[in-house]
């Protein structure tokens, strides 16, 4: 029994241990890109093509979860409240919660599950085929040439991702409102523009913006440190997804708090 | 001797070990390159060869030792200094290592394009150039790595390497999965880089044949340690017993006629 539980202890220790440096190490790396993101010389060509590939190639995903998740608000609103129901609710409801938190935090997923585990798998290959030495051996650093424009094309692409899926969300929202319940039309928008409000566009810009460094770092740091094998590609894709999901999905809360705690 | 006494040294290896947790895979290595010498080290899959190229390079840190290229400490040298120093430096790696998200002649010219400008065109005429020499045809520059054969790969990764004339070669492994007769190309390029004024070679191998053609000298390691040294006509009368083996491997009359 006594043994049992010392067994029990030691592991547990170990695996604390491993967690914390593990997360020690993530801060390094966090600091290091954020250093060589600052440095010339910045590689726009590859700035651009991670742009197009992040922002251009995901809109597709993006637009159709956020429509769909905006007919579905409106839909579930009108069930739910039905004795409130008029125009104003369900256009404010709509797109408050798009805007403060569908749009934004479906994206991230979004993203995190294309992009993130795209990035992961790109550089952890390239990892494990020593391409990442035969990088530094050839007079470029790898955090410059390969991490930073990753980095810097998701914070430029998540916020506007988030904009337009904001925008898509509350039109899926109006398309169920006008053409199955039957609201009027210039009703509805005349109540979604009077709730428009400034700060739940700010707040879900930064939460957008967070959410692209969460990503992007993640799958960067998974990637830069997998194993050799194809084990090492998998793992770091894996745990990639999932802890920039679980990032998200707490830090969209944090930031929630601060804003309209 | 009296000759080789006066040639500088290019790499100089003092007292390098490595580990990777308990596993101790170099122990106290001395070796030195000189200047127009081309070394061939040997050893068995495992034993150390290509953890002791990235040492070299500053890839790994060798737990202790020192390692001199032109006389520059590399250890703790600053990475600003160390890049200077490893520009000069043509790499290849075992398995290749070609960027597969570039074209190869964008591969091919990446170091030079990293320090000038180069159009589409000046780069395909640069690469291709290089290639000719590689038995490659020209039409494989359009393409990505994954295109390509093996061997292909192979040598566009020598063609990378050899790119902008460096005075230092380190090749690890390049003739293996070769067919013979691209094998004595490689081979007869890298004799000819070295016999270039100021070329040096260091290549990994576990091609006999190719020992007796490129090498001035050779390397055993074994148990962590460099077990054997010598020429390669030494090796043929030599005791030591992977050395017999690795002799084995070849019909000594390929050497005679040779
Ligand atoms: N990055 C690394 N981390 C841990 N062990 C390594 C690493 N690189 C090589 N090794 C170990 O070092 C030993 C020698 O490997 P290597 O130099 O690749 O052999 P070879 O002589 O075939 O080139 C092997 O046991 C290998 O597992
Ligand atoms: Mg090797």
């Amino acid at each position: 029994m006594l043994d049992f539980f010392l067994n029990f202890l030691g592991t547990t220790g170990k695996k604390f241990i491993t967690f914390v440096s593990n997360i020690g190490h993530f801060f390094i790396f966090f600091a290091n890109t954020i250093y060589w993101i600052i440095r010339p010389p910045w590689y726009f060509k590859r700035i651009l093509q991670q742009i197009i590939d992040i922002g251009y190639f995901s809109l597709p995903v993006v637009g159709l979860t956020t429509f769909f998740s905006g007919m579905v608000l409106a839909l579930q609103t009108y069930n739910g409240f039905n004795e409130i129901n008029s125009e104003t609710t369900v256009a404010r409801i709509v797109l408050t919660s798009i805007i403060r938190e569908l749009g934004p935090v479906l994206t991230g997923l979004m993203v995190a599950g294309r992009i993130g585990a795209k990035m992961a798998a790109e550089i952890a290959t390239m990892k494990v085929t020593e391409q990442i030495d035969a990088l530094e051996t050839l007079g470029t650093r790898p955090m410059q040439y390969l991490i930073a424009p990753k980095i810097i094309a998701a914070l430029i692409c998540i916020p506007l991702l988030v904009l337009i899926g904001n925008t898509i969300g509350i039109l899926g929202g109006y398309v169920i409102a006008i053409y199955k319940l039957n609201f009027n039309p210039s009703m509805y928008i005349y109540a979604t523009m009077e709730y428009l409000q400034l700060i739940d566009i700010i707040q879900g810009t930064v939460k957008a913006a967070v959410f692209g460094i969460i990503i992007s770092m993640v799958s960067c740091y998974f990637g830069f440190n997998a194993t050799k094998g194809a084990e090492g590609v998998g793992f770091a894709t894996t745990s990639s997804v999932v802890i920039s999901s679980v990032m998200i999905l707490t830090s969209t809360y944090v930031i929630t708090a601060l804003f309209f705690g | 001797m009296e000759k080789k006494l006066e040639k500088k040294i290019i790499i100089k290896v003092s007292e390098v070990s490595k580990s990777f947790n308990n596993n101790v895979v170099l122990k106290d290595i001395n070796f030195q390159l000189l200047e127009g010498e081309s070394l061939a080290i040997i050893g068995e899959s495992g034993s150390g060869k290509s953890v002791l190229l990235k040492n070299i390079i500053g890839l790994l840190l060798p737990d202790k030792g020192s390692i001199q290229i032109n006389d520059n400490e590399m250890v703790h040298l600053n990475k600003k200094l160390k890049e200077k120093i490893l520009l000069d430096l043509g790499i290849t790696f075992q398995h290749g290592a070609l960027f597969d998200s570039l074209k190869v002649w964008e591969n091919i010219i990446f170091k030079i394009a990293n320090k000038e400008k180069i159009n589409t065109k000046q780069g395909k005429q640069i690469a291709l150039s290089i290639i000719e020499d590689l038995g490659l045809q020209p039409n494989i520059l359009d393409l990505y790595p994954s295109e390509i054969s093996g061997g292909m790969q192979k040598r566009v990764a020598i063609a990378r390497a050899i790119c902008g004339n460096p005075k230092i070669l380190l090749f690890d492994e390049p003739t293996s999965g070769l067919d013979p007769v691209t094998g004595s190309l490689i081979d007869k390029l890298i004799k000819k880089a070295v016999s270039r004024i100021g070329g040096s070679a260091i290549t990994i191998t576990h091609d006999m044949a190719s020992v007796c053609r490129i090498a001035d000298k050779v390397i055993l390691i074994d148990k962590q340690t460099i077990s054997w040294s010598g020429t390669p006509k030494q090796m043929f009368d030599s005791e030591n017993e992977k050395i017999q083996k690795f002799i084995k491997t070849i019909n000594s009359d390929f050497f005679l006629n040779d």
